[in-house]
């Protein structure tokens, strides 16, 4: 079997500069596969681990190095639920995920650097703020579901915010504060946001017993008295979501109250974080005018918690141009999606930008299509031909092998 | 003498008969004449004053001889400033080149030098040849004193003399020798020849306004306000000093400028700036207080001026990990 893989590796190897050899290093790694699948060592229930080339069997991010550049490593499944059971991960790739029956992430250089910044920081100090920028499809929203994938297994508390923009551009229902004069709530977005935090972070809220400092009165007969745990705090504002959004903001105050006392460490994950600072939202308010995003409700505690003024968090935040709309969308540069106003509430912060493939990951990708099956029509010289067609875009290349 | 009369006689007779209309002699009586009258009256005799020998004349008109053009006869080594001396429009026949222009059809030569409008119209610079000049030269020459040492090149004389002074004069044949546009005076200077302080500078740029060429980095005052050169001279460089000293008085009212009037961006009055010093003394019991680096400041100032680019973002990047203590 070793002498299988070895040669494997060189027919692949070897295939990347001669199309021709393709077909028979894909016939080697079934060999391999089938190799595996008969391996006596393995136990009965767990299925064996796939090894090829191009996956790596280390499931865990924070163990993941440079080695790993340019390999496959599979979510466990619980996991994948826990985490982006309420979004997180693109609708096509979430498609691609079920299609292919494994949640596959490419450990990628932006996200290595990444994880480094986070697991090198001291939470004493100031929370860091992670900006991750690039053009459209190269996998931002990725490249966050795997520090997510990190600081799930590492005790983070997620505060993670899908996509931003959601709120802005298509919120299910908006409603006059009731607080807040002049102010938009959007009830059935906090809601499912509540929803998301929860399932997100159930096991290690019920770990830490996390307490509210203080009592908040909802109304005159409801309120949540101070000492109450976090969570009854986050299934009062899904219960009753008329409060959902106050309660969003009472519980991202608590957490980074909390956070600065060390009790609990917390990793912020805004996609679309620019859609805060956008001039305009499509919603509309009594007077039939459009209102500007500091004035929803929701706005403001995410805000609040992207700003320096607590400690033991971390803040990886997506700027992203799919999150203006038009006349704003010349330039994928943090600064000019940010706005001058977005600018001053983040800076300093760290840009990371992220790029198309490499030709090791491109390589990598296009293994990992002809072992799922997706790619069956191999003309000589079709990684050449994908290559120019997508200009190795991750999102263009998904799409072209659609076809194929 | 017999002999001839009847001659004549029988002519006359003969020319009756056949109603001769040229003669116009009576020889014999009345009777004879009504008697012709009456034989062909549809004939009318027309009277003519005029002698034969006048109707046959025409006058001639004497065309003097064309002269060959003067070309053909000036010698090889003759002296061109004579013959040319100053500007003129083209002639054909005293110029000895082969001149042509002009548009035709495809495929003839262009018009000769012969009646061509065309080289009449275009100015020529047939007075300005090297040798009229070099001639010229060395007529003034006499009235030149010797150019001052020290100043060989435009770099040792433009740090002495940096403001140029630019008038025109105007040479022409009229009553008067006065031209209107010679009064205009217009002076230019390297900005980088005054000295400024920061405050200064930008008042001076915004009190110059246009005179200042941002490429060239060269100001530019003209004045023609004034009937006189003299004047106008004095006025433009009033023009420069009073804005020079103008530009170091600080009005009270300047105090009032805010963030949106700033023409650049500064990270001294900005948020990037209090950001950056609540994130270094975050927890700081002592009076000492951390600043931002320089580096620091610079790279956010080239990133919000200089606008956003590859480098300027990884600069900004580098600089920030370095303030965070982020280890790379």
């Amino acid at each position: 079997m070793k002498m299988l893989r070895k040669q494997f590796v060189n027919l692949s190897r070897v295939s990347t500069h001669l199309p021709r050899n393709v077909l028979a290093s894909r016939a080697a790694s079934r060999g391999a596969e089938m190799s595996t699948n008969v391996a006596p060592a393995e136990t009965a229930t767990a299925p064996p681990p796939v090894i090829n080339e191009f996956r790596t069997g280390v499931t865990n991010p924070g163990e993941q190095s440079e080695l790993h550049v340019a390999k496959f490593y599979t979510i466990p499944i619980e996991e994948k639920k826990q985490i982006f059971s309420g979004g997180g991960l693109p609708k096509q790739y979430e498609k691609q995920i079920k299609t292919f029956t494994e949640a596959c992430l490419m450990v990628r250089s932006p996200a290595l650097e990444l994880l480094h910044y986070i697991k090198n920081a001291d939470l004493t100090k100031p929370a860091v703020r992670y900006v991750l920028y690039g053009d459209n499809g190269v996998g931002k929203t990725l490249t966050m579901a795997h520090v997510l994938h990190y600081g799930a297994l590492n005790d983070f508390l997620l505060v993670h915010v899908p996509w931003a923009p959601n709120w802005m551009k298509r919120p299910k229902e908006a409603a006059n504060s009731a607080s807040q004069e002049g102010f938009i709530d959007l009830p059935f977005d906090a809601a499912a946001w509540l929803i998301h935090f929860k399932a997100q972070n159930s096991k290690l809220l019920q770990r830490l017993q996390l307490k509210t400092s203080k009592e908040y009165v909802w109304s005159k007969r409801e309120s949540t008295p101070a000492g109450a745990t976090l969570i009854e705090l986050v299934e009062h504002g899904i219960a009753r979501i008329k409060y959902a959004s106050e309660t969003t903001a009472a519980l991202i105050s608590e957490l980074k109250q909390l956070a600065t006392a060390g009790q609990c460490k917390i990793m912020v994950a805004i996609d679309g974080y620019n859609a805060f600072f956008h001039p305009i939202t499509r919603i509309f308010s009594d007077n039939k005018q459009r209102v500007s995003p500091d004035r929803i409700t929701l706005t403001q505690p995410f805000l609040d918690i992207t700003s320096y003024d607590w400690t033991n968090g971390v803040c990886v935040l997506s700027v992203d141009k799919i999150a203006m709309t038009e006349g704003y969308m010349s330039s994928y540069m943090p600064r000019y999606l940010l706005g001058k106003e977005g600018f001053e509430h983040l800076d300093p912060f760290v840009p990371v930008h992220v790029g198309n493939y490499t030709d090791k990951e491109f390589i990598s990708y296009i293994n990992y299509y002809l072992d799922r099956h997706w790619i069956s029509k191999t003309q000589p010289g079709f990684e050449e031909q994908l290559k120019f067609l997508s200009n190795m875009n991750p999102y263009t290349l998904m799409r072209l092998v659609r076809g194929l | 003498m017999a002999a001839n009369l009847a001659r004549l006689l029988e002519c006359n007779i003969r020319c009756n008969n056949a109603a001769a209309v040229q003669s116009g002699w009576r020889l014999f009586s009345n009777q004879r004449q009504q008697q012709t009258e009456v034989e062909d009256d549809e004939e009318f005799r027309v009277l003519n004053l005029r002698t034969i020998k006048q109707q046959a004349r025409r006058r001639e008109i004497k065309k003097n001889a064309v002269q060959p053009p003067r070309t053909s006869r000036m010698p090889v080594d003759q002296d061109w400033t004579a013959v040319w001396s100053g500007p003129r429009s083209f002639h054909p026949a005293s110029v000895p080149l082969p001149l042509r222009q002009g548009y035709t059809e495809r495929g003839a030569a262009a018009p000769s030098k012969y009646a061509n409008a065309e080289l009449m119209k275009i100015p020529n610079f047939l007075h300005l040849t090297p040798p009229a000049i070099r001639q010229q030269c060395e007529a003034i020459k006499k009235f030149c004193t010797p150019w001052p040492k020290g100043l060989e090149t435009e770099a040792k004389w433009k740090r002495p003399f940096p403001i140029e002074v630019i008038t025109t004069d105007y040479c022409h044949s009229l009553p008067t020798i006065r031209h209107p546009e010679a009064r205009r005076v217009t002076i230019t200077l390297k900005l980088s020849d005054l000295k400024f302080d920061a405050h200064a500078k930008d008042k001076f740029l915004r009190l110059v306004g246009e005179r200042y060429n941002q490429e060239t980095g060269v100001l530019t005052f003209s004045a023609d306000r004034c009937p006189m050169r003299k004047q106008n001279y004095d006025y433009a460089m009033y023009l420069l000093t009073a804005c020079y000293h103008e530009s170091f008085v600080t009005e009270p009212w300047e105090a009032t400028k805010s963030e949106a009037d700033m023409e650049v961006y500064q990270f001294e009055r900005n948020q990037a700036k209090r950001s950056a010093e609540g994130i270094l003394n975050w927890n700081a019991t002592g009076e000492q207080k951390d600043a931002p680096s320089a580096n620091y400041a610079k790279s956010v100032e080239a990133l919000i001026n200089e606008g956003e680019n590859e480098y300027n973002i990884a600069k900004y990047k580098e600089e920030v990990l370095k303030m965070l203590k982020i280890a790379i």
